[in-house]
């Protein structure tokens, strides 16, 4: 019998001026839910740009994940949550009579399943499926969708043989005209989750900034009330999930003290850091402060632009990303395309692993997410645009059985896991783009990793 | 056009049951009409869920077709998976059992299970879309299940009717055997249909004598001279009806066969096909042309024996290969097809 009234599921710490911290899952909120309430299911796609070492990528076996291949050796705590898919195929990211432009159009009609306009003004491509599932449940959540990534955020230009920038640096189109550019900065996505969404009075502004008080600061008073009702577990977790919010703060409160040490010169957003792997912790962190808050079910996140040309010093390479790729087989450039490919997989590992160590209902974060982590381009070297390295990470809500490689059909079009993923998400589908049906095989009986 | 070397030759797709040697010969056509850059090969489908045989056409695509090169893959074999598997003859083994001095296999195939093949529908759409406006053409030798099933895929009759010029149907026993699916391709099929009866076939045959003089000579350990020896027993000369097809598919302004009036092919219930003289028919026949006979039977030899030389690259030379001076030879391997 249900004594006291629950909390709602979009319950908020509201503060005074701008701010409004959403709040998890939290045993509190569980009288409110039917015994049929699901914790929702959330997606994100992490695109990696100019392709992959296959070699590297691909098991060399079937069935059960064994020991990772070389590339995904930093995911190894956690394969027995992964699903390896082999085979799948944008056609529309070929060149299809358009000539040159691979990484232009790979991107492009990534998450679309169109083929992009070749054209530097003319932008045409489709809405994207991540926005077709926004619309449909984006209302429930504070955000439909966040568009984030780390590098380029310019929408207009050549960046690739006469494709738009348009089409290399967005991975989420509202319309077939309209991409949704990615957040770059740190401290513009803490801003956007953590405020209030209304705008700041310039006195409020000045204060924030004067003083630059912690955001929990400003909701103190609606944490304490909230923690005197809550049971120890709830204290505990809200405790953890208050505390990962401050250290986001931290994160972006060292970087912009940092960035002032940098060469203005630099053509870096204020608030950057310039530590790739320090950037996408924030960012990742952020994610999951979203995630987990509920503040939204969906993401995209582009790692750095299709045909970056990153070099990665911080690794000791500094060669351009985009050529190294290029690589006419020379083992030393091929070993650093590894290398770079790991790195990648190294830093969503941290992401991973965030997402798995926070406790929702039963389970975990991990359990109730589609994370897929992928590209474009399968061996950059030859631009070839079948068997694209494609894994999910988590269960989708115990749908899928991970801990496996799964393989489709050669030529499967990726959109078949798309349409798959949007059942997953609520908004099912007939077709998207070029499917010619749903991917089979994700909810088979699990194996034993034992 | 990928490197603005202006348009490329149309795309020919080629789907068959292969129960019969005659449709190895005619993708063997097809490869040498593709290496003095009349035609392009753009998929080989076949149309009965065997996997020894997608296996084998998968060794053929890759013997011609050569290593990856830049920007440029060997597409996937086309199967069907639903129906009868019917009979595999040796020809489609034997090859595969071919080993080296060393001990290894001659001819490695990459389709080893279903997953190593594609869905005939799905590759017709996907390669369709890769062709220019009018810009390729189809050859069935056999049953017509996967074209059939094609044109029922979303969105592929309409490409059919833009980017497709004519499809040429080899008279053979198996596309009686799937009567719903020859009924509907004849009925739906958008672009004109042009009719090769076996007659033509067993008037000119293949001369079984190449498979121990041209092949050999032009290119030693030839996939399909391989599986032409293993066929029955050598010597004989193979009808050539889907051979026939295809080089008129090609070369259609050749006129090496007879063209009737347009009329309209129909299948009557007892399973035999007719044709019906219409002035709006969309359907044609071929019948033989006695003078043309012994040229056509030369072009057979000439160009399912041409020699196999390896796809041209489409890029330059890095640059430190441009550096090295100009060796006549590796002109001849950089562009061995310009005229």
């Amino acid at each position: 019998m249900i004594t006291r009234k629950a909390l709602p599921r979009r319950a908020f710490l509201r503060g005074v001026g701008t701010a409004a911290i959403g709040l998890p899952f939290l045993e509190a909120m569980a009288p409110a839910m039917t015994p049929a309430t699901k914790a929702p299911v959330r997606m994100a796609f992490f695109y990696v740009p100019n392709g992959m070492m296959m070699d590297s990528w691909n098991p060399t076996y079937e069935g059960a994940l064994q020991e990772l291949p070389r590339t995904l050796k930093p995911l190894e705590p956690y394969k027995s949550e992964i699903t390896h898919i082999g085979n799948l195929t944008h056609n529309t990211g070929r060149a299809l009579l358009d000539g040159a432009g691979d990484h232009g159009r790979c991107s492009g009609s990534y998450l679309t399943g169109i083929q992009v306009k070749k054209s530097l003004v003319e932008i045409k491509s489709g809405v994207s499926f991540d926005q077709i599932v926004a619309n449909r449940i984006g209302k429930e959540t504070r955000f439909p969708s966040l568009e984030l990534g780390m590098e380029d955020a310019r929408q207009a230009g050549d960046c690739d043989s006469g494709y738009s920038c348009a089409y290399t640096n967005n991975l989420a189109w509202r319309s077939e005209s309209q991409p949704l550019p990615p957040v770059l900065d740190p401290r513009a996505l803490f801003e956007r989750m953590f405020g209030s969404g209304l705008p700041m009075t310039p006195e409020e502004k000045v204060r924030q900034a004067k003083y630059r008080r912690s955001i929990l600061d400003f909701v103190s008073g609606d944490t304490h009330k909230l923690q005197a009702t809550l049971g120890p577990t709830d204290r505990r977790k809200l405790d953890e999930y208050l505390s990962s919010i401050r250290e986001v703060e931290r994160q972006i409160e060292r970087a912009e003290k940092d960035n002032t040490q940098i060469d203005p010169k630099m053509d870096k957003p204020y608030g950057v850091p310039a530590d790739f792997a320090e950037h996408f912790k924030m960012m990742s962190n952020m994610m999951a402060i979203a995630f987990q808050a509920d503040q939204t079910r969906i993401i995209t996140f582009l790692m750095t632009r299709e045909g970056s040309s990153r070099p990665y010093r911080e690794l000791g390479i500094p060669d351009g990303h985009h050529p190294l790729t290029h690589h006419r087989n020379q083992a030393e450039l091929m070993e650093k395309v590894r290398v770079i490919n790991q790195y990648h997989v190294q830093q969503f590992a941290g992401f991973v692993e965030k997402m798995k160590n926070t406790q929702e209902g039963d389970g975990t974060l991990l359990d109730n997410c589609m994370l897929v982590y992928g590209a474009g381009l399968s061996d950059p070297n030859a631009h070839l645009h079948e068997d694209l390295p494609t894994i999910i990470v988590g269960r989708g809500g115990n749908y899928i059985k991970p801990g496996r490689r799964v393989i489709a059909r050669r030529e499967t079009p990726m959109c078949n896991l798309f349409i798959t993923m949007m059942d997953r998400m609520g908004v099912p589908v007939e077709e998207f783009g070029d499917s010619n049906g749903r991917l089979g095989g994700l909810d088979l009986p699990g194996v034993d990793l034992a | 056009m990928q490197f603005g070397r202006g348009k490329p030759a149309n795309g020919a797709f080629f789907d068959s049951d292969f129960l019969s040697v005659d449709s190895l010969l005619a993708v063997a056509l097809l490869h040498g009409l593709q290496q003095k850059s009349e035609c392009r090969v753009a998929i080989v489908t076949v149309s009965r869920p065997n996997l020894k045989v997608a296996a084998y056409i998968d060794v053929v695509e890759r013997f011609y077709r050569g290593p990856a090169a830049v920007f440029a893959q060997v597409p996937p074999t086309g199967m069907n998976t639903t129906g009868e598997e019917g009979p595999t003859s040796p020809a489609f083994i034997a090859p595969l059992e071919k080993t080296k001095p060393d001990g290894t296999p001659l001819f490695k195939s990459q389709v080893k299970r279903v997953l190593d093949t594609g869905d005939p529908s799905t590759l017709v759409r996907n390669y369709l879309q890769a062709q220019y406006e009018k810009g390729s053409y189809f050859i069935l030798a056999g049953r017509a299940s996967n074209l059939a099933m094609a044109l029922n895929f979303r969105g592929v009759k309409e490409l059919l009717a833009e980017r497709s010029t004519h499809l040429v149907i080899a008279e053979s026993a198996g596309f009686f055997a799937d009567l719903p699916s020859a009924r509907k391709v004849l009925a739906d099929w958008p672009t004109p249909i042009i009719f090769c009866p076996d007659e033509i076939g067993k008037a000119i045959p293949f001369p079984g004598s190449t498979i121990t003089k041209e092949f050999p000579a032009n290119t030693p350990n030839h996939p399909v001279a391989e599986a032409y020896a293993a066929w029955k027993p050598m010597p004989y000369d193979a009808p050539a009806t889907a051979v026939a097809a295809a080089l008129h598919a090609v070369r259609q302004k050749e006129a090496y066969f007879k063209v009737s009036e347009p009329g309209r092919l129909s299948i009557g219930t007892d399973g035999k096909i007719t044709f019906a003289p219409s002035a709006q028919g969309k359907h044609t026949q071929l019948s033989l042309d006695p003078a043309q006979k012994d040229k056509v039977q030369q072009l057979y030899v000439e160009l399912a024996t041409a020699k196999v030389v390896p796809p041209q690259r489409f890029r330059p030379p890095v640059a430190a290969d441009a550096a090295k001076p100009a060796d006549p030879a590796d002109a001849v391997k950089v562009q061995p097809n310009q005229p």
